[in-house]
């Protein structure tokens, strides 16, 4: 069974909500679609529910067309980013509410409403009207509203950001599990957090203004970004991106930093180039000076804002440390890590990755 | 510029109940003059309570509050010298952001070359200098919170700022900018700050003193280096850090501690005393490692889960009924079946009762 | 300084209240007097002043000759001013999910200019429209009937019921339609089994309105009837003659202002025992 979109548009007055996009999804998968605010995300997800019609493009599940199905013909189920419960029904009627609109008489109704709420953690709470519960609570109501009606396919929209930091962490891990068990169905979860897209999706989708820009398995876009945009978005805090050269056997950084060329890169021909670096792969106690601009500190590592003639940069080191704003600091990159983007953005090569 | 001193401040919302509940139960503070503090807790602990307080949003039940040694308890927000920013940007929709910035100065009669300096001054930290002729209601979100930061900032009577969770609305990539911005209004004009937050990174990354609060209580407040490693209570470990704190139950046997898959030797300089109870091990998930030596006595455990997140992975480690997480480099060899783990004895705390055992000095 | 500030309070209500409520105790112990208690000069406290009857009221069942019957009337207010609210508010409901549901655009008018013209319509002073109503029901033939009388208060109700409700239903997150759908529902059904019971307030509140507005209604019943139709208002004002019957007028007046306080009294505990808690979030 596979949900298929090809070249679907969504345009309003001018701005492309959805920009050619085509993508497929297969049966027992679990999409994390990855990118920043009004990159498209939620405009996705209801071109799926039905809520929204793309202008062009086609949509079908297994071969049929699934474009012209209302809403309620298709078997969606869908976790908002606000909490969304009937606000007039109990937790359980609210859970119920769906196999009773397809038939389901209410005493099994009931049953598998209890089911669920037990699978959430709920199951004391069924008696009570959302609005008495928290946050964390309604979202877990609205979770069991979407998964009693076992629907082929399940839309998550950043169902955790507006819940507290440690709530989202656990419901992540509940997540995870929750989603093991979900091998029927389509599921697609939308983020703005890269860890969350990769900790929890098979697949991870970039999308950026609309479009999609890179697709595939989490670690595997993680460890080769398509494109500075996509590394951009990947990493948290965002790569470093140093313009620079290969010239005369080794890299050319701006301030006339040179730096060996890497194994992986020693087959790149002479010419200018993006080089990207990620905040842990540079260190402190190298050869390059720069002036720290700024020194947070985070739980046990030490974030570094700098700027020298290579660009304005950032690092993390390992244990706490005190650095004054304007102070200098020796900095080491570590070349083995170094992506090689075009100046135009695409990847080039990417660093070997150490895998055990 | 200002100290400022929370004395026996406690505060209900339901003062007329026979038993009311308190939002604050009575507490004690002092901010120092131009530091940064962070309130830290989760949703209904009272960090927004204590913020309308210092505002002067909220009269507390009992308790008064001082602005350099002067009682402002019952003095109104606007005399208070206070520039808050919310969650939600508040802006001026019909203003331009120019005349967003400079409308604080203009209700203080600031004459105007004076004001259009202070605004390009502060609209120039903030990078709004291009965009000051723009309809405020035309820019991004970020941008918006900006203003309303700003608009805090112009003022030159301003004493402390007060933010709360100010950063809800921005895009992940752009904390990190404000949270910089925000470092460097602090250095320059030597402003109180104080941050509301829910998010421990942003508490732990913004502020030199963080105050960790649970249901009304205030239950560490340092730096965010000793609440990192020496929380005083399981609470603080288990909310600052990401992923919390691990927690082993164990029973003193001897010199070691034994605990369901094991048992470590019990640190040097803390004594465990005689016939206490609960009696729980404590270490960051990122000091958990993979032993190298097979000791017999060591604590063992089943791999049970591998989160990858791209720039760490997470491996839970079963041990009988309890986990522990270990926050460990991508690429790092996990061995298959038994594993037998290390945890350095600098890096772990002893609590009994859920409170931290302090080390003999 | 706290109980200066008390004492004014609590006189500035008393007053108000005395204001408000000393019209209906006069006309309270006005109804309970016979004609000879009229006669002696003020009085106002029953058994220490008069001697309180209850002739006034049976007055007022009696039929035919000294009879002032004013069950008829009341029970044709009643026919109409529900029948017209109950209209009203169906047709206001669903033209208000609509209007604030979907988007509506011809030329530069949009859903707030549509709404506007809805309320708009309260603005013009009865009497425009007394002679334009007279004339369309008599050619229909309607005139000094029941059917017509319902068919005017509807078109007056319409846009209150309308008003009430646009607000309301701009208050229920669109979301939530959506999340009906996605569960099943096809569009009407989203309405009746989701929207409906979580306006319950609006619909309460607008019901209220309607049958006030409807109930008090004195122009276009005193304009559109003559003698086969009579409604409430226009019989207690027809008692006034060369000879009144106060006591048998401070009845009526009381009978005609009782449903209303009693439907309100219910309304506003319905709305404020917390039945609704769970609808506003």
């Amino acid at each position: 069974m596979a949900l298929i979109l090809e070249h679907i548009d969504i345009r309003v007055d001018d701005i492309a909500f959805l920009d050619d996009v085509s993508l497929t999804f297969k049966r027992g998968g679990l999409y994390t679609v990855l990118g920043r605010t009004l990159a498209g995300k939620t405009t996705l997800l209801r071109a799926i529910a039905g809520l929204q019609q793309p202008q062009k493009g086609t949509l079908t599940l297994n071969g049929k067309d699934y474009l012209h199905l209302p809403v309620w013909k298709r078997r969606v189920a869908m976790v908002y980013q606000q909490f969304i419960n009937y606000p007039h029904l109990t937790v359980l009627a609210n859970v119920a509410f769906p196999l009773r609109r397809a038939g389901v008489p209410a005493e099994e109704a009931k049953r598998r409403a209890m089911e669920v709420l037990d699978m959430v953690g709920l199951a004391d709470f069924e008696t009570r009207r959302p609005s008495a519960l928290s946050g964390g609570q309604q979202q877990r109501v609205a979770l069991a509203r979407a998964l009693v009606k076992r629907a082929e396919i399940l839309l998550l929209d950043e169902p955790l950001v507006n819940l507290d930091y440690k709530l989202r962490e656990q419901l992540r891990e509940e997540f995870q599990n929750i989603f093991e068990g979900q091998d029927d169905a389509i599921v697609v979860y939308t983020t703005t957090e890269p860890a969350e897209a990769i900790q929890l999706g098979h697949e991870l989708i970039i999308m950026d203004k609309g479009a999609v820009i890179q697709k595939g398995k989490p670690l595997a876009v993680f460890n080769a970004p398509a494109t500075i945009r996509c590394a951009k978005i990947i990493n948290d805090p965002p790569i470093n991106i140093f313009d620079g050269a290969i010239e005369n056997g080794a890299i050319q950084l701006q301030g006339s930093v040179l730096l060996p060329i890497p194994p992986h890169l020693a087959h790149l021909p002479q010419g200018t180039y993006c080089f990207g670096l990620r905040t842990s792969d540079l260190s402190l106690g190298g050869v390059i000076g720069s002036k720290v601009e700024l020194s947070e500190i985070s739980g046990s590592q030490t974030i570094l804002h700098l700027s020298a003639d290579i660009g304005a940069f950032i690092l993390f080191e390992d244990g706490v440390s005190q650095h004054a704003i304007g102070s200098t600091v020796q900095v080491n990159l570590d070349s083995d890590r170094i992506y090689a983007f075009s100046p135009r953005g695409d990847l080039i090569a990417a660093p070997a990755i150490t895998e055990n | 510029m200002a100290k400022i001193e929370l004395s026996d401040i406690a505060h209900t919302y339901e003062p007329d109940s026979d038993e009311p509940t308190y939002a604050l139960k009575s507490l004690n503070l002092v901010w120092k003059d131009g530091g940064t503090y962070a309130l830290l807790g989760p949703s209904g602990c009272g960090k927004t309570t204590m913020l309308n307080i210092v505002s002067g949003l909220i009269h507390p039940s009992q308790g008064k509050i001082l602005f350099d040694g002067v009682d402002f308890t019952h003095f109104p927000t606007a005399k208070r010298n206070i520039a808050q920013v919310f969650q939600f940007p508040v802006i001026y929709t019909l203003m331009s952001v120019e005349e967003n910035l400079a409308f604080p100065l203009v209700c203080r009669h600031m004459p105007q070359p004076e004001r259009t300096r202070r605004v390009h001054e502060v609209a120039q930290l903030l990078n709004l200098t291009d965009k000051l002729k723009r309809p405020a209601r035309k820019l991004a979100a970020d941008e918006k919170q900006l203003i309303s930061l700003g608009r805090g900032l112009v003022r030159n009577d301003v004493s402390a700022l007060l933010l709360d969770e100010p950063l809800t609305v921005i895009d992940p990539q752009l904390k990190f900018e404000i949270r910089r911005k925000l470092k460097r209004i602090n250095e320059l004009y030597g402003l109180t700050m104080i941050y509301v937050t829910h998010d421990q990174n942003e508490a732990m990354t913004f502020a030199d003193t963080i105050i960790v609060m649970s249901d009304g209580e205030l239950i560490q407040s340092g730096t965010p280096q000793e609440l990192y490693n020496r929380p005083e209570t399981t609470y603080v470990g288990y909310f600052i850090g990401s992923p919390a704190m691990n927690f082993i139950e164990c029973v003193p046997a001897d010199d070691r501690l034994q605990t369901a898959g094991g048992s470590i030797p019990i640190p040097s300089n803390v004594s465990i005393p005689a016939g206490v109870g609960n009696l729980k091990i404590g270490i960051r998930p990122r000091n958990v490692k993979f032993a190298e030596s097979k000791d017999a006595m060591a604590i063992k455990g089943q791999v049970n889960m591998v989160q990858e997140f791209g720039n760490c992975r997470v491996v839970t480690v079963r041990i009988q009924e309890e986990i522990i997480r270990m926050k460990l480099n991508p690429g790092t060899a996990i061995p298959s079946g038994e594993v037998s783990l290390d945890l350095p004895e600098d890096k772990v705390c002893i609590y009994a009762n859920d409170v931290l055992i302090h080390q003999d000095r | 300084m706290k109980s200066l500030y008390l004492v004014l309070k609590y006189l500035a209500i008393l007053l108000w209240s005395s204001f408000v409520a000393l019209p209906f105790l006069w006309a309270l112990t006005t109804s309970f007097k016979t004609s000879n208690g009229v006669t002696g000069g003020a009085t106002y406290i029953p058994w220490l002043q008069y001697e309180p009857s209850l002739e006034g009221w049976k007055v007022l069942v009696r039929t035919g000759g000294q009879g002032i019957n004013i069950v008829a009337p009341f029970i044709s207010s009643a026919i109409v001013t529900l029948s017209a609210s109950l209209i009203s508010m169906v047709l206001g409901t669903l033209a208000a999910y609509g209007l604030s549901r979907f988007s509506y655009r011809l030329g530069f008018v949009k859903n707030s200019d549509i709404t506007f013209f809805f309320i708009a319509q309260r603005i013009m002073p009865p009497i425009v429209l007394a002679i334009p109503f007279f004339l369309m029901l008599q050619f229909l033939g309607l005139l000094d009937t029941i059917p017509g009388l319902i068919l005017v208060y509807v078109a007056l109700l319409l846009p209150i019921a309308t008003w009430v409700m646009v607000d309301f239903f701009n208050n229920v997150p669109p979301q939530i339609d959506e999340m009906a759908l996605i569960d099943g529902c096809n569009p009407i059904g989203a309405f009746v089994r989701v929207i409906l019971p979580n306006s319950l307030p609006g619909i309460m509140v607008g019901g209220l309105f309607c049958v006030m507005f409807g109930w008090n209604d004195f122009f276009f019943a005193f304009t559109l009837t003559f003698t086969k139709t009579q409604l409430l208002p226009v019989a207690v004002v027809a008692l006034n003659s060369s000879v009144t019957p106060w006591w048998s007028l401070s009845a009526s007046a009381l009978v005609s202002v009782a449903p209303l306080v009693i439907i309100a009294f219910v309304v506003e505990r319905f709305l404020s025992s917390g039945n609704m808690a769970g609808a506003i979030r």
